[in-house]
């Protein structure tokens, strides 16, 4: 017994040493590329620090966060998170779905739309905000303004117009993430028993009736999941924004993330915004540990 | 079949169709401007029949503003992020999938934090620093900062892939004595060579398209195509065909990445949420 027991303790005792010594670069890296900047960022907004007027640096205690409350710019940029980060994870969840029932129906053709999909998620965003400020939403040129002419609808300056201008920003990040929503969605679909289906049948449940009893439970999991990564992808949204409005015209389409970038390095006051990125950091961390939970809860 | 489920089929299939044209319309109208003539390109209403022009490739290619050197620094930037990121990640990734050892679950979750973190939140501290070193417009610099969001996603999909092999090709490599890196060596990876394929394919194109650190700390030695391309727009933003020339041949490695690695695609793209969230 004693015999048995010591050669499977040292066998644990060697398996934990490996696996500490295949995992600590990994951990060392992630620490000091991660972590040690986190620590970094968070000293920086507790500091005065604009490289346009280098003389005034010096601490501020909590004199960034102080200044975010009548900073009407600051409010705006929240609002905006807001309003940008929930369009775009209903509206991709809600089409991607839609778009994913429907594909499940048709017998061929699903490897065409897939190969569709991949499209648009391989694209650099930044490519992607750039052809859609020209080729397809430039006034009197673009893609958009050629079909509501066409239609009689006229020509509008859809990047000019502050109220149109977040409604493009949001439309460009649907378009671009939405193949995401369904693929993942589609692949959740594809695995649910189809003898459920044929009992609810049987009780003559309808279609929507099918769906929201059935489906919709069975692939919450997948929905939350999805959720949760479009609501990250969301938050940090960057480059799509940036080389088609670059936040404006004036602030209509400046997110929280664009505002901590602006702030950072076009007006080149850092402390500031290392403020508004722990507040970005915070947001998005807050939001993963809720989702997280919810999933758990339900799963 | 009866009218109606045929009209149904239809339907349904119109629908998609639809649904595919918005994808890969954009993209194919990039592709038509990119032959065209910049008179061409502004012509109203558009002509589809044009005599195709082969000068915009040949500008954005052998002109003055080629962006053949920006195509080189995005290869160097992203190979070297990727073999880094391959090296750390896959011992790692074995460790959590595979091994026992004491504070896993911790370890598994800080892995999974650090890829929440909002990109914007380490490019300040990182522009501070490498400053500071002097190390700003840097292969180096740039390729470090990549492993920020490389290296969590290249951890948690090897994960999956290790998780896949049997645990009895490892007892019974152990068992003939082999010791434990020779196991995992000449057993284990043989067997996720499909997995670490598609897990370089994907912090490649990750790295590829990445923007917001290449923008801040890259400059005019390190710039790469995506930052170029941005540029481009600045500069000359009514030369919309030579834009779409050199925005095809910026796109054209992820997209052909894309066309082969695409049965792999959603699973790479979900990886964290599937594991982090769930039994982990």
């Amino acid at each position: 017994m004693s015999a048995a027991a010591r050669p499977a303790r040292t066998l644990a005792a060697q398996e934990r040493r490996f696996a500490l010594g295949l995992l600590a670069p990994a951990l060392v890296v992630l620490a000091l590329t991660t972590t040690a900047p986190l620590v970094y960022l968070a000293w920086n907004s507790l500091q005065r620090l604009d490289l346009a007027m280098p003389w005034l640096s010096g601490f501020a205690g909590a004199g960034n966060y102080a200044k975010m409350g009548s900073d009407p710019r600051f409010w705006n940029s929240l609002l905006l998170t807001g309003i940008y980060t929930a369009s775009t994870v209903v509206l991709q969840v809600v089409i991607g779905l839609s778009l994913a029932l429907l594909v499940l129906q048709i017998p061929r053709g699903q490897g065409v739309l897939r190969i569709a999909a991949i499209l648009p998620i391989v694209l650099a965003p930044v490519v992607v905000g750039m052809f859609w400020r020209t080729l397809v939403l430039a006034p009197d040129f673009g893609l958009v303004d050629l079909v509501t002419r066409t239609l009689g609808l006229g020509s509008h300056n859809w990047l000019g117009d502050p109220q149109l201008a977040l409604i493009s920003v949001i439309a460009i990040h649907t378009w671009q993430w939405t193949p995401f929503a369904f693929l993942v969605l589609l692949a959740s679909l594809a695995t649910l028993p189809p003898d459920v289906y044929e009992a609810a049948r049987l009780d003559r449940a309808s279609a929507w009736q099918r769906f929201v009893h059935i489906t919709l439970p069975l692939i919450r999991p997948a929905v939350v999941m999805v959720v949760i990564l479009r609501m990250m992808t969301a938050l940090s949204a960057f480059a799509a924004i940036f080389a088609a409005t670059g936040g404006g015209p004036g602030s209509a389409t400046e997110i929280l993330n664009l505002y901590a970038y602006r702030t950072s390095f076009a007006e080149l006051n850092l402390g500031y915004g290392a403020a508004l990125a722990m507040v970005l950091l915070a947001i998005t961390l807050a939001i993963s540990f809720v989702m997280f939970r919810m999933r758990r809860a339900r799963a | 079949m009866s009218p109606r489920s045929a009209f149904r089929r239809i339907a349904l299939a119109a629908v998609a169709g639809v649904g595919v044209a918005v994808w890969v319309f954009p993209v194919i109208w990039g592709l038509i401007t990119s032959f065209k003539t910049e008179r061409d390109v502004l012509a109203y209403p558009p002509v589809w029949l044009f005599k195709p022009t082969l000068d915009n490739y040949r500008e954005v290619i052998f002109g003055a503003s080629s962006i053949l050197p920006n195509l080189w620094s995005s290869f160097v930037v992203a190979t070297s992020a990727t073999i880094l990121t391959m090296l750390i990640a896959i011992p790692a990734a074995y460790a959590l999938g595979r091994l026992r050892y004491p504070a896993k679950r911790a370890s598994g979750f800080y892995v999974l934090v650090t890829q929440m973190l909002p990109p914007i939140g380490l490019i300040i501290p990182y522009y501070l620093v490498l400053q500071k070193l002097g190390a700003l417009d840097t292969y180096s610099g740039l390729s470090i900062i990549y492993l920020t969001f490389a290296l969590p996603f290249a951890i948690w999909l090897m994960v999956s892939y290790f998780e896949d092999v049997p645990f009895e090709m490892e007892e019974a490599a152990l068992l003939d004595r082999a010791g434990r890196l020779r196991a995992l060596w000449y057993v284990i990876l043989p067997q996720v060579r499909g997995g670490i394929a598609v897990t370089t394919i994907f912090v490649f194109l990750n790295a590829w398209n990445e923007f917001m650190f290449a923008v801040v700390l890259g400059g005019n030695r390190v710039r790469t195509v995506t930052v170029a391309m941005f540029n481009f727009i600045s500069v000359e933003q009514t030369q919309w065909a030579k834009l779409a020339a050199g925005a095809m041949l910026a796109m054209l490695p992820v997209i052909l990445i894309g066309f082969f690695a695409q049965r792999h695609i959603v699973k790479g793209l979900t990886v964290g949420a599937v594991k982090g969230g769930g039994r982990r």
